[in-house]
């Protein structure tokens, strides 16, 4: 089907399908007609860039520990990204039940502990490829090469933003650089371009770009205001000249909702107004963005992520529909993701403790709130890593298999789907759960339907879920 | 759209002959079921899991169905869904209950099959489809009755009149003089006319209105900036950009010469099937013509995933399936763009609308199965040369690939070996490792060499003559890639000390290592005892360089010289001076080399013994399983080698587009193929793990006289054998006894596609085009979906119209594509006023019968050029390396493309917006913003959209305060008076003078904040954005 409104638009001569609400992308194409009632509104995407071990985290394989040293035997022959495949490795960190689940986790994830009754563990994932980039683009997009829309667009594009001033879908990238593929992790591709994500950076004095007017000699608060109520005149009597053309006025609107934008995104990101218990909780440093990251350190990692995590949760209690938040960069010098060929625990540690305290205290916060109930947060990251070594501390990709966490909006604490005892594949090779899965049972529980939420392009009608996907019912509360 | 799903099954009944009586009661509801749900894994072709379909009389034998016992039957089992999951169909939704019932009720029935009625997949055959039609040529008799009458109206005004009077439409007048003028020249070439143009338009229009016109038309039609306009639209639907995308997202810095190429050919208005081909087989169809190759930056011009291809490899199943996804890329360039047909919708199945087979795609895959995209020569280098050059790269890549098997096939016998010994060095170093991890500040790199024997040094000045006791060389330790400790350092080298900087007199030498090779110290420090004598200057000559992977250089990690007693180190800090140097980041730089900061492996003197005694054993093992004779192979190669590579170095270096290529050196794992065609297999549903039949080239049948097979196979006497790449699962070869030489001519392939292509007979590239054209001009295209012309995608308003100019296009001896530009924008239609009518609205609120024009928005690119050229400081200096309006940061990974950092005010970014750098994976904020194209995919048509942020980029973009910053200085500088001034800005930026109110409103804000901040209101006016 091509969707009325996606058809109306493609005639750059047509205004009945322009509404205002266009805007702000506050309308979906499914907004008031759910195929069915949803569970969840939002959703919140938490992405591990450089490829997260799961067998250091989530899955732990005593076997590891039994076979540690000795040469690896999965029993078929293994082709890594990387290197040749080394002896078995054990993770060098101790794991240890929690909650009444009893579930293991490593003391690197240990802040999730409190919640863990309440995570639906996926441990049987499985990707494509062992390429960071065809591996990211699948996690995001759902297609393993670009130009397809990121979960998060079609999500917008679906049930539109519940505010007024924020836009829809907002990307919450590392700081210090953009995973693989960059942008296009959060690209509508073919959808509208309302529904891209909106990249805010909350540490720079510019969070949304171009935000606010730049340095400028004759740029004053004065020259500004009078510069707007100039412009809404003029614009208002060339629209009127032009009546029949939706497109005009809804310029007009723009600009009031451009400078709704300035005060409730300056709002949204002010941190500084959170009782410092919660910024406790989140893991903020006393110093603040400027904490010293000379070398990785838990101390920065725990603020970086839980600054994100906190902006993340102000920003859905103010409407945003769907939130990434990113965890790693690229694979730059020195490296700050979890991409770990070298050395697992110089860059796990940090990096894991961090996430886990930070969306330890997103769950906790959203559940004080009441909004973990309809709220989606999704863990996961493009693949795992090997249960062999590479070098002697180091592990390769793992396509084969790997962990995705899913917690809140309709879903229910567990384990689906595991892997073998090894953590190299499925542990039953007949059942594994790939992205697809994951975004149809989320796309569900927000009440649609994957295989009915498509649009054509070049000739297919396309869906976040390709030609596949199930929804997982079993991890449905 | 919608009854066109039930399409495909409908068809298939036909095909299979057999109605819906003849079978069982069930048959024909379960066949449909099998088809539509089962057949694709399960097929005699490809029968997954040892069960095919394709017969269902043969379940019974098989075991899956049991007719007595139903319930037990193991389809069904397969089949029912247990807490909403089945295990069949896999990872899919189950059936619906209505399908196990019946799948039920057929086997209880007795699971009865007509035998001649075999399931194939569900297939589309006919063509009886709209753009499958021969073209209607108005110059043939019986359509006399669908031509405009000659010489009277005009023929694109003839169709249009003609449906609005059949719609009862009566369409609004033609728009003023100035509308038209902005409205021409914003079309024709993306920039706003100048006043002086604006005056003598209305000046020559009162005269004789169309002679002004047609005077306009053609003299913007010659002007260059006709080719700038009209590529930035081709180029948006061949997907253009300048980085690779994908992971790193290098840059490729030869890709512009493509787009140069685009403007050209707009600009000579080069005739389109010559356009066509050069795209697809310049270089085999115009050999010698420099077009001809930089036409093939066409098939390159898309992403290209540089970990797969470079890093990972064809030999990995990884690599294989960059290199498919990569063709695929191409193939669907070529279809959608040149055919507007969605081929690459038959990847995993056939095309479900269309009938394109699965065969025809990946016959198609064939056709590209040699090339990659990669730099060549496209001028500079005479044909002989360019030979003689290919069969020396083709040599070394030979050459290279010897190397790596015979590196591998010791690597992996050594590993073997030494599992033991490596887990005890791992575990010395766990224990007695200093935790220090080596700093990033490495040490001292000469710049790399081709060939080992080269002499390179690095010198250190002391500030003063000293008197050194020892001299300490500490090699570098590279924590990059795993390389660790002794990279770089020289095979061959000799200490000397002087106190003539020059090295001319007075030299010592304090040690040489120049008559034999010396060992790789590694992480050990090579000592040197000073003469007692002093000295200021200290030189460190390699002779034989350090080896890297496939090159060679001088790498040093720190040198100290110590004073008498080791208490003070007189290079700490010294001024340090090389023959060459790479000088990167953090990393590798002269003055590392005497910074202190070195590698201490291990903190126990007797634990680094151990290491090194394992170390020596382990080296001792690697000798002994080194095959015999294999050393003086390597050593025979490297030879060989570094001859080549000189021979190499030799050829003039000539000119570089990024394009389609079969020849260039290799680099990583990424080889090319020197023309012998990969092996290419039908892969069932798309996946490389199910190769089906062997491929040779074509193209899908889409009208009768197409020819659907391209190229011969070699005979197995004159022909290669495949290369390395082998069918991929072992289990599924299914020729591989009997297989012939799957080997043709890729360039004669080519070639015959491009022919396909470019036939007069071809129904759809001559619609294709003038549709475009027709969309680049009105601002709508006649069919809605101009990459698909197929039954995913619209009909044609006006078929008889389009047809009429596509047989016009098709048959013009020169296939001029700006005769039909001409044609198009003398219509009335074209001249209409944008009005917009409120009962004609209510008629055809779309417009779709050409009652109005359209208004638009600038685009992007329009929007960011009308600013610089109001502003007085758009550079049209035309062609060349592109413009970058950003800084980038970390270069030698994965770069950092930081628009935020770049400077507006810099002179040399203000060129037309067609000359930016297009970058991939960070796209410019300003311009995506306001919807320019996505450079991942083919975008047919921009987006229109009207966002929040697209007001706050356009108000507050440090580009738009530039701009109106200079614009505000001329008008200070045009006038003292405040109503000129208006009226000076409001000509350059809406080509018009202010209205009354416009002008009270503008002349207020004038007085109160000055014309730089009246300049920055009128960037942000409607009736600048948009082009009534």
């Amino acid at each position: 089907m091509i969707a009325r409104r996606q058809f109306l638009r493609a005639f750059s001569g047509s205004f009945a399908g322009l509404a205002l609400t266009d805007l702000m992308a506050k309308d979906g194409i499914l907004s008031g007609q759910h195929h069915h009632p949803p569970r969840a509104k939002r959703v919140v995407q938490l992405f591990m860039a450089g490829a997260a071990s799961h067998v250091d985290t989530f899955d732990h394989k005593p076997l590891l520990n039994e076979k540690d040293g000795q040469p690896w035997d999965p029993g078929e022959e293994v082709e890594l990204f990387q290197s040749t495949p080394g002896a078995c490795f054990a993770s060098p960190w101790s794991f240890q039940p929690y909650g009444e689940s009893g579930k293991m986790l490593s003391e690197i994830v240990a802040p999730l502990g409190d919640v863990v009754d309440q995570l639906a563990f996926v441990h049987n994932m499985v990707g494509k490829t062992g390429v960071h980039s065809q591996g990211t683009l699948l996690q995001t997009t759902g297609f393993n090469f670009p130009g397809f829309p990121s979960a998060g667009s079609w999500i917008s594009y679906a049930l539109g933003s519940e505010s007024d001033n924020l836009p829809s879908f907002v990307v919450l990238p590392d700081h210090r650089g953009l995973a693989s593929n960059g942008a296009k992790n959060w690209s509508t591709a073919f959808l509208p371009a309302e529904h891209q994500g909106t990249i805010i950076r909350p540490t720079r004095d510019e969070p949304i770009a171009d935000l606010y007017p730049p340095e400028s000699e004759f740029i004053t608060k004065a020259s500004d205001e009078a510069g707007l109520a100039a412009l809404k005149k003029l614009n208002l009597d060339h629209a009127r000249k032009r009546s029949g053309d939706d497109r005009l006025a809804a310029r007009v609107r723009s600009y009031e909702l451009a400078a709704a934008m300035q005060l409730s995104a300056t709002d949204a990101l002010d941190v500084s107004s959170e009782p410092q218990s919660i910024q406790n909780m989140y893991g903020l440093a006393p110093e603040g963005p400027a904490v010293d990251d000379s070398t990785i350190n838990e101390k920065a990692e725990s603020e970086f992520f839980g600054r994100k995590c906190l902006v993340a949760r102000r920003l859905l209690e103010r409407g945003v529909r769907f939130v990434q938040v990113w965890s790693g960069n690229d694979n730059g010098f020195p490296r700050r993701n979890w991409d770990s060929h070298g050395d697992v625990k110089r860059d796990h540690a940090p990096l894991a403790l961090g996430m886990a305290r930070g969306a330890s205290a997103l769950i906790k916060d959203l559940s004080q709130r009441g909004m973990l109930d309809d709220t989606i947060i999704l863990w996961t990251t493009e693949f795992g890593r090997m249960p062999c070594s590479q070098g002697s501390k180091g592990r390769d990709h793992n396509p084969f298999v790997f962990t995705n966490w899913l917690c809140g909006g309709g879903f229910k604490g567990g384990i689906y789907g595991e892997s073998d005892h090894w953590g190299y594949k499925p542990l039953d090779r007949g059942r594994q759960t790939q992205v697809y899965d994951i975004h149809a049972t989320i796309l569900h529980l927000l009440g649609i339907d994957h295989t009915k939420l498509s649009v054509r392009n070049n000739g297919i009608d396309r869906r976040l879920t390709d030609v596949h996907g199930r929804v997982i019912h079993e991890m449905i509360a | 759209m919608k009854n066109h799903s039930a399409l495909p099954i409908l068809l298939l009944l036909l095909t299979c002959g057999v109605s819906h009586a003849e079978g069982g009661s069930f048959e024909a509801e379960v066949a449909s079921i099998f088809q539509r749900r089962c057949l694709s894994c399960h097929n005699d072709d490809e029968p997954k899991g040892d069960l095919s379909l394709s017969l269902p009389s043969t379940l019974a034998e098989s075991g899956f169905v049991d007719s007595d016992d139903v319930d037990s039957s193991y389809l069904l089992e397969l089949i029912t869904p247990n807490d909403g999951k089945a295990e069949m169909p896999k990872d899919a939704e189950p059936l619906s209950s209505h399908e196990i019932e019946v799948v039920r009720e057929w086997i209880a029935s007795g699971a009865e099959w007509t035998e001649a009625r075999r399931l194939e997949p569900p297939v589309v055959t006919d063509r009886d489809w709209w753009s499958l039609q021969p073209i209607v040529s108005p110059s043939t008799k019986e359509n006399e009755q669908s031509r405009p009458p000659r010489g009277e109206e005009h023929p694109v005004d003839w169709f249009i009149d003609a449906k609005l009077a059949e719609k009862g439409i009566r369409p609004v007048g033609q728009a003023d003089p100035i509308t038209l003028i902005r409205r021409l020249t914003l079309d024709l070439t993306g920039l706003p006319p100048s006043p002086a143009e604006v005056d003598a338009f209305v000046r020559a229009f009162r005269d004789d209105a169309e002679v002004a016109w047609s005077t306009a038309v053609d003299r913007l039609l010659h002007s260059t900036a006709f080719g700038e306009k009209w590529a930035q639209h081709w180029l948006d639907a061949a997907r253009y950009a300048e980085t690779h995308g994908y992971d790193k997202d290098k840059p490729r810095n030869n890709a512009w010469p493509y787009r140069d190429y685009v403007i050209r050919s707009f600009n000579s208005d080069k005739p389109y099937s010559r356009f066509v081909q050069e795209q697809v087989a310049g270089d085999i169809l115009f050999p010698g013509d420099p077009d001809g190759i930089l036409g093939l930056g066409f098939l390159a011009a898309g992403p290209w995933d540089f970990i797969g291809h470079w890093e990972v490899g064809e030999s990995k199943l990884d690599g294989r399936i960059a290199k498919h996804l990569d063709r695929d890329e191409m193939v669907s360039a070529v279809f959608n763009v040149f055919m507007s047909t969605t081929v690459q919708c038959a990847q995993c199945h056939h095309h479900k609308f269309d009938p394109i087979r699965m065969e025809d795609y990946y016959r198609l895959h064939a056709v590209f199965a040699a090339v990659d995209r990669a730099d060549r020569v496209y001028r500079g280098l005479p044909p002989e040369q360019q030979q003689r050059r290919d069969s020396v790269l083709a040599n070394i890549n030979r050459l290279k690939r010897e190397q790596e098997s015979l590196t591998t096939q010791i690597n992996r016998k050594v590993a073997a070996k030494t599992s033991g010994i490596d887990r005890q060095i791992a575990k010395l170093k766990e224990t007695y490792g200093t935790g220090l991890s080596p700093e990033p500040q490495y040490g001292y790199h000469s710049e790399i060499s081709k060939v080992r024997d080269e002499t390179k040094w690095v010198q250190l000045d002391l500030g003063k003559p000293r008197m050194a006791e020892e001299v300490r060389i500490i090699p570098a330790y590279d924590q990059f890639n795993n390389i660790g400790a002794g990279f770089g350092f020289p095979t061959r080298y000799r200490v000397q000390v002087s106190n003539d900087a020059e090295f001319q007199s007075n030299v010592r030498l304090l040690f040489d290592g120049t008559k034999n090779d010396q060992p790789n110290p590694k992480s050990g420090t090579v000592l040197v005892s000073g003469d007692g004598k002093t000295f200021r200057f200290l030189r460190v000559t390699a002779t034989k360089l350090g080896e890297r992977r496939n090159d060679y250089i001088f790498a040093l990690g720190e040198i100290e010289v110590t004073s008498e007693g080791g208490a003070e180190n007189f290079a700490r800090g010294a001024q340090v001076t090389a023959k060459d140097s790479i000088e990167l980041g953090v990393r590798w730089g002269r003055t590392n080399l005497v910074d202190g900061i070195y590698f201490r492996e291990l903190s126990d003197p007797s634990a680094l013994t151990e290491l090194r005694e394992l170390e020596a054993k382990r080296a001792a093992i690697e000798k002994a399983v080194r095959p015999p004779g294999i050393d003086e192979r390597l050593d025979e190669i490297h030879q060989e080698l570094d001859r080549l590579n000189q021979e190499l170095d030799g050829f003039p270096a000539g000119s570089l587009v990024y394009a389609a290529a079969t020849h260039f050196p290799r680099g990583g794992r990424f080889t090319a193929t020197e023309g012998k065609p990969r092996p290419i297999h039908l892969l069932h549903r798309g996946d490389l793990r199910s190769p089906g039949d062997w491929m040779t080239p074509g193209a899908p049948p889409l009208w009768d006289e197409a020819p659907a097979e391209f190229a011969a196979l070699r005979t197995e006497a004159s022909g290669n054998r495949f290369l390395a790449e082998q069918p991929l699962a072992s289990s599924s070869n299914p020729q591989e006894d009997s297989r012939p030489t799957f080997d043709w001519d890729e360039g004669e392939a080519r070639a015959e596609l491009a022919r396909y292509l470019t036939r007069p007979d071809n129904p759809l590239v001559w619609r294709s085009i003038v549709n475009r054209l027709w969309l680049w001009t009105f601002g709508a295209p006649l069919v809605g979906t101009p990459n698909d012309f197929g039954r995913g995608g619209v009909k044609p308003t006006h078929p008889e119209l389009l047809d009429y100019l596509a047989a016009t296009l098709r048959d013009d001896p020169d296939g001029s594509l700006k005769s039909i530009i001409r044609l198009l924008v003398t219509s009335q239609a074209y001249r209409r006023s944008s009005e917009i009518d409120p009962h004609l609205s209510k008629l055809d609120s779309e417009n779709a019968w050409l009652w109005r024009a359209n208004r638009r928005r600038l685009t992007a690119e329009e929007f960011r050029d009308s600013l610089l050229a109001s502003a007085g400081v758009l550079n049209r200096e035309g062609g060349g390396k592109s413009f970058q309006d950003f800084v980038i940061e970390k270069p030698e990974h994965s770069p950092h493309y930081e628009y935020h950092l770049h400077d507006p005010a810099d002179a040399k970014t203000h060129r037309r917006s067609i000359y930016r750098f297009v970058v991939r994976s960070q796209p410019q904020p300003l311009l995506t913003t306001l919807d320019c194209a996505d450079p991942s995919i083919s975008v047919p048509r921009r987006d229109e959209s009207t966002t929040a942020l697209q007001a706050l980029a356009a108000w507050n973009s440090r580009l738009v305060e530039f701009a109106a910053s200079e614009l505000g200085k001329r008008m200070e500088d045009e006038s003292n008076s405040p109503d000129h001034q208006v009226y000076f800005a409001c000509r350059l930026v809406l080509s018009r003078p202010a209205t009354p109110l416009e002008q009270a409103i503008l002349r207020e804000h004038l007085d109160r904040h000055g014309p730089r901040s009246l300049a920055r209101v009128l960037f942000n006016m409607n009736a600048f954005l948009y082009v009534d």
